[in-house]
């Protein structure tokens, strides 16, 4: 289904969503985040790309597995299943679009994660395409992406200035665009035309290149002994901000929470890990077999461009380019494959 | 103003003569338009040393970094290391010094004054550009530009106008200086190095922005209810990326108490002691968790923060971090007279004591 949504038109059909929990980009604290739309209000799509992933709809930061208690010295566990309402994500940017198929397949492939299912099963993301890069580090395509892929979205929106050309992708997106069906009008050729050329012009942009991801895959896959690590991830200070705003990371810790050591009350919770960070492989012997910088920034690398491709062959990065534009002392993903690639 | 071939010049001196095994410095990256931290070991390289107003890390860091490789290095490399510092950043290494971190002639210290401006703040320039990318950022030169609200009389280049290119439109528009500069710098009461081997650019005193503890000052005229409400919602953005502590050269602790590493385990531990370890802050990013982090944090950095404002600069999601420590720096200050990394000789105020201290409760 395509069709046309003037301008002024676009709360109109949010406000026929009024069942779901509506999000979209908000900027606020100097920064583009996902926030919930309270209904009647307007949304406002001149986003570049929110700081944080759209990947915390499905995989949130920390997710409750269960409550435990004791109860007349017997231990009882309460599942905690998430039912959330019906939620629709607005301004996805195409990139993160892509990285949710990704955390599909981590996330069903040998088990099926009810939790994140749960959610999932929930969730509507509306997309909105890439005029022209929002940054000198976006590199989508580079990595089989583009600008306006529909990969992983439910609805692909294009901005035309005055209205936006609406896509259906999914049978999910269908529906919500039929809700809102009276907002709508009919693409005429003249519009078709018009977002044909907006989308070529978007892939007609620079971007950084990357080069053939199998000659990468296999670069990486020889230069894991190789001395570059330790000099590329020399200023490294071992946070968390790359992965933690990635699209594609999805590492996780499980640990019990004692709300209440006398009754025994608590709560199992899955909370985000991090490969930068010391403990992550941090054994309980004491040994660390990722003891250094270095070997965490190649575990990050291979990650994406090697392990992933081995088992699900396809890279686990979208090229979104936040772990670039945000890493405090400037390590470079694009830059790290390029040298590894020179060697 | 500051001419970055004479740093370059003196790195290359001193790599030359042998007198460091290294130079902490500053260059050109591929990820942005602000610099990125470098370490360079030959002569050849001094060449790509910049000096701008994108140079924001503070390089000392990296000073705790060698220290810990030392620490753990069957044959360390003892030589000193020459380091780029602005005023912010030579008071870290003063209370470096001060905490015998590492000694005095470990170091090197290329001092850059930052004259009558500073470093551009990252996020006040997004937010600006309503989060667009800046593709070049430099001191506006005297008299290329005109610039919005005339020249300071005397000021040094940069001092009110810092020149802006945005990705995907190169055109140069000049933001007045005091729009995007960093709180820190527009509070800062040591543009220059005090400590230092040489300073390259010149002191200037009358700087024309902020008071000291401005931010902090303004802050605190919110009433109890308000300031509870403003940190408990940034305390529910926290990521807990920990960028904060790993960025803060303070922050040296090999082992931190918030990370689930402080417990430890030998052959005779046993599941029980292990399952009820101590853990002071859960690994959850939810309000009470990251109230423990931050206020934790604060607090081990209470009379030791030099407010190079590293912490607030790095947070992702734009937490205003130096607010808590310029709070308590604001404290140190106004009861004890005393400014961390200031001079080296004095004692550290939490290891010192003096007859003249309020609060006589601890006569």
């Amino acid at each position: 289904m395509e069709k046309i949504l003037r301008q002024e038109k676009l709360r109109e059909w949010v406000d026929t969503l009024d069942d779901c929990e509506v999000y979209a980009p908000a900027f606020a604290d100097s920064v583009w985040n996902f926030a919930r739309v309270e209904a009647g209000t307007d949304i406002d799509l001149s986003h570049t790309n929110t700081i944080g992933s759209v990947k915390a709809f499905t995989f949130p930061q920390r997710e409750v597995f269960f409550r435990f208690e004791k109860k007349d010295g017997v231990p009882v566990l309460t599942p905690t299943l998430p039912d959330p309402k019906p939620t629709v994500v607005f301004g996805v940017r195409p990139c993160d679009g892509r990285g949710m198929p990704r955390n599909d397949t981590v996330f069903n492939k040998e088990f099926e994660d009810p939790y994140y299912w749960a959610r999932r099963n929930k969730l509507t993301l509306v997309g909105l395409a890439c005029n022209q890069p929002h940054s000198p580090n976006c590199f989508c395509q580079s990595v089989g992406g583009s600008p306006h892929a529909e990969e992983g979205l439910d609805i692909l929106m294009t901005d035309l200035g005055d209205r936006f050309h609406v896509k259906g992708v999914t049978a999910k997106g269908v529906e919500a665009m039929e809700r809102g069906r009276d907002a709508f009008d009919a693409v005429s050729d003249a519009d078709q035309t018009e977002v044909d050329k907006v989308h070529e012009t978007s892939r007609s942009y620079p971007q950084r290149p990357i080069g053939d991801l199998d000659a990468i895959s296999e670069a990486l896959r020889e230069s894991f002994d190789s001395p570059l690590w330790a000099d590329m991830a020399q200023h490294c200070i071992g946070c968390g901000i790359c992965t933690f705003l990635c699209p594609t990371c999805h590492c996780f810790d499980i640990n019990d929470e004692v709300i209440s050591p006398t009754t025994g009350e608590g709560e199992r919770v899955r909370t985000w890990d991090n490969c930068q960070f010391p403990d992550f492989t941090m054994h309980t012997s004491g040994h660390n077999p990722r003891g250094d910088l270095g070997s965490r920034l190649r575990q990050r690398v291979n990650h994406k461009f090697l392990y992933f491709v081995e088992n699900h062959k396809t890279q686990q990065c979208t090229g979104c380019g936040r772990c670039i534009t945000e890493c405090p002392v400037g390590i470079d993903i694009v830059a790290v494959l390029e040298r590894v690639g020179q060697s | 103003m500051v001419n970055v071939e004479e740093i370059r010049d003196y790195a290359a001196g001193l790599l030359e003569k042998g007198e460091v095994k290294s130079v902490l410095g500053f260059r050109r990256g591929s990820a942005s338009a602000f610099a990125e931290p470098c370490t360079i070991t030959n002569v050849g390289e001094a060449a790509s040393l910049v000096w701008d107003p994108t140079c924001l890390n503070n390089l000392a860091l990296y000073l705790v970094k060698d220290r810990k490789q030392q620490a753990v290095s069957k044959t360390p490399d003892t030589r000193p290391v020459g380091i780029v510092a602005k005023g912010c950043d030579s008071r870290a290494i003063g209370v470096l010094l001060q905490e015998n971190y590492f000694k005095r002639e470990d170091v090197v210290v290329i001092g850059v004054s930052c004259e009558g401006t500073g470093v551009v703040d990252p996020r006040k320039l997004s937010a600006k550009l309503k989060g667009r990318t800046a593709s070049r950022v430099t001191f506006a030169v005297q008299g290329s530009t005109s610039v919005a609200g005339g020249r300071t009389p005397g000021a040094t280049d940069g001092a009110d106008g810092i020149n802006v290119s945005v990705y995907g439109d190169e055109t140069e528009t000049v933001i007045p200086a005091r729009e995007v500069l960093a709180d820190r710098c527009l509070e800062c009461r040591a543009a220059a190095p005090a400590l230092n081997d040489v300073v390259f650019g010149n002191t200037v005193e009358a700087r024309d922005f902020n008071e000291p503890f401005h931010a902090a000052k303004e802050a605190e005229r919110l009433s109890e209810d308000e300031r509870w409400a403003t940190w408990e919602r940034h305390f529910d953005r926290c990521l807990r990326c920990f960028a904060c502590r790993a960025v803060c050269p303070m922050c040296y602790c090999p082992e931190c108490v918030v990370d689930s590493t402080t417990f430890v385990v030998t052959l005779g531990t046993s599941a029980e002691e292990k399952a009820n370890r101590i853990r002071w802050c859960e690994r959850s990013a939810n309000t009470s968790e990251s109230a423990v982090y931050h206020l934790t944090r604060a607090i081990h950095l209470a009379g030791r923060c030099i407010d190079c404002g590293e912490c607030e600069r790095v947070c992702p999601v734009n937490i205003p971090l130096r607010l808590l420590n310029t709070k308590l720096e604001k404290e140190a200050f106004e009861m004890f007279e005393y400014q961390a990394g200031h001079d080296i000789e004095q004692a550290s105020l939490l290891s010192s004591f003096r007859d003249e201290d309020p609060n006589s409760f601890i006569r």
